[in-house]
């Protein structure tokens, strides 16, 4: 094979991969690419331009956004704080424009919508007495649900360690590539069942601290709801 | 607000959407000092820094620069 094929063939091996890479981050880099278009608004705000049809347009993108559950917690909050922010450069009052006046009521309807679709978890704790014989079962219906919760996280846990487990040596190449999965894809099965491995090869004796530096920056990845 | 690390690496992947592998090039090596411990970033810098270099070999990559051509009339 000439040099010229050779590199012919690494070209599109490495193209190849990089399409693989934006078709895996697709959905991401969308909602990336719309918290970096809102950001940019608001800087513009922040320098005093008018940004009624940028935001404008924005909305009309991306107002789906909060009936299709595409956003996690982290980046729902990431543009309600940006929105808010973008409010108060526009500073509605009597004279303000129709456009102004619509777009400040539109970031007013983001922010209620997006309290209200916020999921919620109560955590009720039973009091602390021993159950009776005649009912062993009984459980009031909080702490059902917090159990069922949990169980369904055990369950796609338990999926995802098969998964990750399956012709792998040693439990260590399975953490390593769950840390990954938990920074790469911000996956919070991966954080938590990282977190238990890594509780799991402490409690026999193996030194975890690389893993613990690296379960923290997935984490504070996480919560920033990014890459 | 995003930081200048998290816009550049934004502007990065976008590129490589948009096959613009030079442009791509420019953007993850302005994010680079913020993700210097990110596996994964690294791996996609790197290899769009090899992709970058074959396509310059190859002469195949997308030209950003204007060829300006003069011509000289030496005798009149």
């Amino acid at each position: 094979m000439s040099q010229t094929a050779s590199l012919q063939s690494l070209e599109s091996l490495l193209e190849t991969f990089l399409d693989r890479v934006v078709f895996l981050k697709e959905k991401k880099l969308n909602v990336l690419d719309g918290i970096n278009r809102l950001d940019d608004i608001g800087l513009l705000a922040t320098k005093g331009e008018d940004v009624t049809d940028d935001i404008g347009s924005w909305f009309a993108i991306h107002n789906k956004w909060l009936t299709d559950r595409t956003l996690k917690d982290a980046e729902l909050n990431r543009i309600t704080g940006m929105l808010s922010k973008i409010k108060r450069e526009i500073r509605i009052d009597a004279d303000s424009s129709m456009a102004d006046q619509k777009i400040s009521s539109e970031i007013d309807r983001w922010n209620n919508k997006k309290e209200q679709t916020k999921p919620i978890l109560k955590l009720r704790r039973r009091p602390e007495i021993a159950q009776t014989p005649s009912s062993p079962l009984e459980l009031d219906p909080p702490t059902a649900d917090t159990i069922s919760l949990f169980v369904k996280r055990l369950s796609r846990m338990t999926a995802l360690f098969m998964d990750y487990s399956n012709q792998k040596n040693h439990i260590l190449s399975v953490l390593e590539n769950l840390l990954r999965k938990a920074s790469s894809e911000t996956d919070k099965d991966a954080l938590i069942l990282s977190a238990f491995i890594i509780y799991y090869l402490k409690q026999n004796g193996y030194k975890v601290e690389p893993f613990v530096k690296k379960l923290k920056e997935a984490e504070t990845l996480y919560k920033k709801g990014m890459f | 607000m995003l930081t200048v690390g998290e816009k550049a690496y934004c502007a990065a992947l976008l590129a490589l959407k948009n096959k613009e592998y030079a442009n791509a090039l420019d953007s993850f090596e302005k994010a680079a000092p913020y993700f210097s411990t990110n596996k994964e970033f690294t791996l996609y810098y790197e290899t769009t820094r090899l992709l970058v270099e074959v396509k310059r070999n190859l002469g195949t990559l997308e030209i950003d620069e204007k060829l300006e051509i003069e011509e000289i009339f030496t005798h009149g």
